[in-house]
């Protein structure tokens, strides 16, 4: 007898009447097993695995770097604007109803004064002499410097700094002395204060008795050589009126003293009057800009998206290439669905490694342009994370076609190819 | 004798075509547990067409098809994966091991698809490994294997989780004699411990050497040296080989 063969009273083997075995149940994969197989497939090819991974860096860099740099700005102009105090208000004239130059009353210093909120007060005024280096040159080379009246609570009222010297006080400001603004005493070639060190201002010597360090807050006193009040109203023909009232007013009413400073200052003609706050201009001046960085920002998106076309392309041609891998895979087990998420996790993989490369090389520009101007780095977490994020969906999105191409490859046409 | 379990292979007037083309026509092949059999034929015989249906790697166009007892026509595709994996062993002409990977985790994939934990799995391909006489190899990667040891790899990856049904598609094919001589000595041996081996080959010499041979040609099975249409010393020695 053969066990062949039939069985010979009822023409049907015996063991088509076993009762079936349970359905086979495919296994799950865990996690580690998920990353391995996914990894094994870019540790084969590692130039390409680089170069594939650098285009999505390159775009996550260039996102990261933009807001690091735009990030760190604003850190740096905001820990420099709390240095410099943003409660500073000032007052100038502005133009007259009849279109001339308005001037603010002699007692708007006083009126201000009475507001309660307000700290210190005090002003300039402008005359109209010139300051040479000595008298031998020409009068038309005054280098646009000017000459200004100022208060001698001043230097406490703005909270500038003195590099040299001392600042005017109630006798030197009665007395041909002058106090130099950093750039006027570059443009006339001094370098320290002190009673030998004079400068002809208003056809006479004048003694130089302080310089100011640079002003960020104020930078148009950069250019000016202040000298008391009496001596420019008796010897420079100074009309008394300020040109520019400082006050420094309570942080919390700000605002208020700002609305009616115009007012106080001039309750005649309040239209007259001309209030800014420093450090708003300040702010406005060095706020980034929004233009380039929204520049920057899209080119580091095309970039982003070319970098994923490149994980597509990599991912098409490793499939292409690996057919007789996934045809061995299927053979020893692999569902469709285990071969798809092998290819997504090669995909997401690679993409993850130029997301990481590319925060890395984003916060080492950032760095980079931060020393270079002296500030501190500062990258946001949201960033670092976003951009993470981004690749892996990118890398979900570049992979997901290949992938499903890999698992729909039958098994046969698979171990076909060699 | 009763049949007590379900053969490893039950073919029942399978064909299989591609468009046009038949490859394989009304194919009736039993396999028991423990048989070591060949199927030979040239190419194009429908060798590969039988291995694939064999395999489960492909659907027949008519017949039925029961491995191990499973009606393949009731399982889906998720279900066959998971019948190739707990099943049957596969070992093919050119390895198919991947380059830069050590023989251990070669091996170890073997069971990738099991569900069973990687120690374990790398703990069974060394037992494997040293089965098939490669202990000393374990670290080895491809290119520092010759063309025997790699086929002695893939071997050890097929039967790592003792499959009923190792199917092994002319694995002296791409080996010079010698190295042929010790994978189909090896072979015997996994036959003698048990295991159910299918060789597919278009060398009459090795098939001649099984004890039981199935002649393809033309997709029809031509002769099986099993059945009753064998000469008589043959399946005696076909029944030889059975336990």
């Amino acid at each position: 007898m053969s066990l062949t063969t039939t069985d010979r009273d009822t023409g049907r083997p015996p063991w088509r009447d076993l009762p079936p075995p349970p359905r086979p149940k495919a296994a799950r994969m865990g996690p580690a097993d998920v990353v391995r197989v996914g990894g094994s497939g870019l540790r084969a090819r590692p130039m390409r695995v680089f170069l594939s991974a650098l285009g999505i860096a390159i775009g996550i860099a260039a996102m990261i770097g933009v807001v690091g740099i735009s990030t760190s700005s604003t850190h740096d102009l905001n820990q420099r604007l709390a240095a410099l105090g943003t409660n500073l208000l000032t007052v100038s004239p502005g133009e007259s109803f009849d279109g001339g130059q308005a001037h603010l009353p002699t007692t708007s210093l006083a009126m201000i004064r009475d507001i309660p909120e307000v700290e210190t007060v005090s002003a300039l005024g402008k005359t109209s002499a010139k300051v040479y280096r000595n008298d031998h040159v020409p009068v038309a080379q005054s280098g646009g410097l000017r000459v200004t009246a100022a208060r001698t609570d001043l230097l406490a009222a703005i909270g500038a700094e003195l590099t040299d010297g001392t600042w005017l006080n109630a006798a030197t400001s009665r007395y041909p002395a002058v106090v130099l603004g950093s750039h006027a005493a570059e443009q006339l070639g001094i370098h320290y204060a002190g009673p030998e060190v004079k400068v002809w201002l208003g056809d006479r010597w004048f003694t130089v008795v302080g310089l100011l360090a640079p002003n960020e807050l104020l930078p148009d006193l950069d250019s000016n050589a202040m000298v008391g009040w009496a001596v420019a109203e008796e010897e420079l023909g100074f009309d008394g009126y300020p040109t520019s009232v400082y006050t420094r007013v309570e942080e919390s009413a700000v605002g208020d003293v700002q609305a009616k400073l115009g007012a106080t200052a001039n309750p005649e003609f309040p239209n007259e009057v001309d209030v800014s706050r420093p450090s708003d201009v300040l702010a406005a001046k060095e706020a980034t800009d929004d233009t380039l960085s929204g520049l920057l920002l899209g080119l580091g998106g095309v970039s982003l998206l070319v970098g994923g076309v490149g994980v597509a392309n990599t991912m098409v041609i490793s499939v292409l290439e690996r057919r007789s891998e996934i045809g061995l895979r299927r053979s020893l087990g692999a569902t469709r669905g285990q071969i798809r998420t092998q290819f997504l996790a090669e995909a997401l993989l690679l993409s993850a490694l130029g997301g990481i490369g590319g925060v890395l090389l984003g916060i080492g520009v950032t760095i980079a342009y931060a020393s270079y101007q002296g500030m501190s780095t500062v990258v946001p977490v949201w960033a670092m994370a976003g951009g993470i994020g981004a690749t892996l969906v990118i890398g979900g999105l570049a992979g997901f076609y290949p992938a499903l191409r890999a698992a729909r490859l039958p098994p046969t046409e698979a171990l076909a190819t060699s | 004798m009763t049949a007590s379990s379900h053969p490893v292979v039950d073919l029942a007037g399978v064909s299989k075509s591609y468009g046009d083309l038949t490859a394989l026509r009304s194919a009736d092949l039993v396999v028991h547990r423990g048989e070591l059999l060949a199927v030979v034929g040239p190419s194009g015989s429908g060798k590969s067409t039988m291995l694939n249906i064999m395999g489960t790697l492909d659907r027949p166009t008519a017949g039925k098809v029961r491995i191990a007892g499973h009606d393949i026509d009731e399982l889906r595709d998720r279900d066959l994966s998971a019948l190739r994996a707990a099943t049957i062993g596969f070992v093919f002409q050119q390895f198919h091991l991947a380059r830069g990977v050590p023989a251990l985790d070669s091996v170890a994939d073997g069971l990738l698809y099991s569900g069973r934990g990687r120690a374990e799995r790398r703990e069974l391909a060394e037992r494997a490994l040293r089965r098939v006489g490669l202990g000393r190899r374990l670290y080895h990667e491809p290119h520092q294997l010759s063309g025997g040891e790699k086929q002695r790899v893939a071997i050890a990856r097929a039967v790592l989780g003792d499959p009923p049904l190792l199917l092994a598609d002319e694995p002296t094919g791409a080996l010079d004699s010698r190295s042929g001589a010790v994978v189909m000595e090896l072979l015997h041996e996994l036959h003698e411990a048990g295991t159910t081996v299918v060789v597919i080959t278009h060398d009459r010499d090795i098939a001649a050497s099984l004890p039981r041979e199935v002649r393809l040609k033309d997709g029809r099975i031509e002769y099986d040296s099993a059945l009753g249409d064998a000469p008589a010393g043959e399946l005696v020695a076909a029944e030889g080989g059975l336990r």
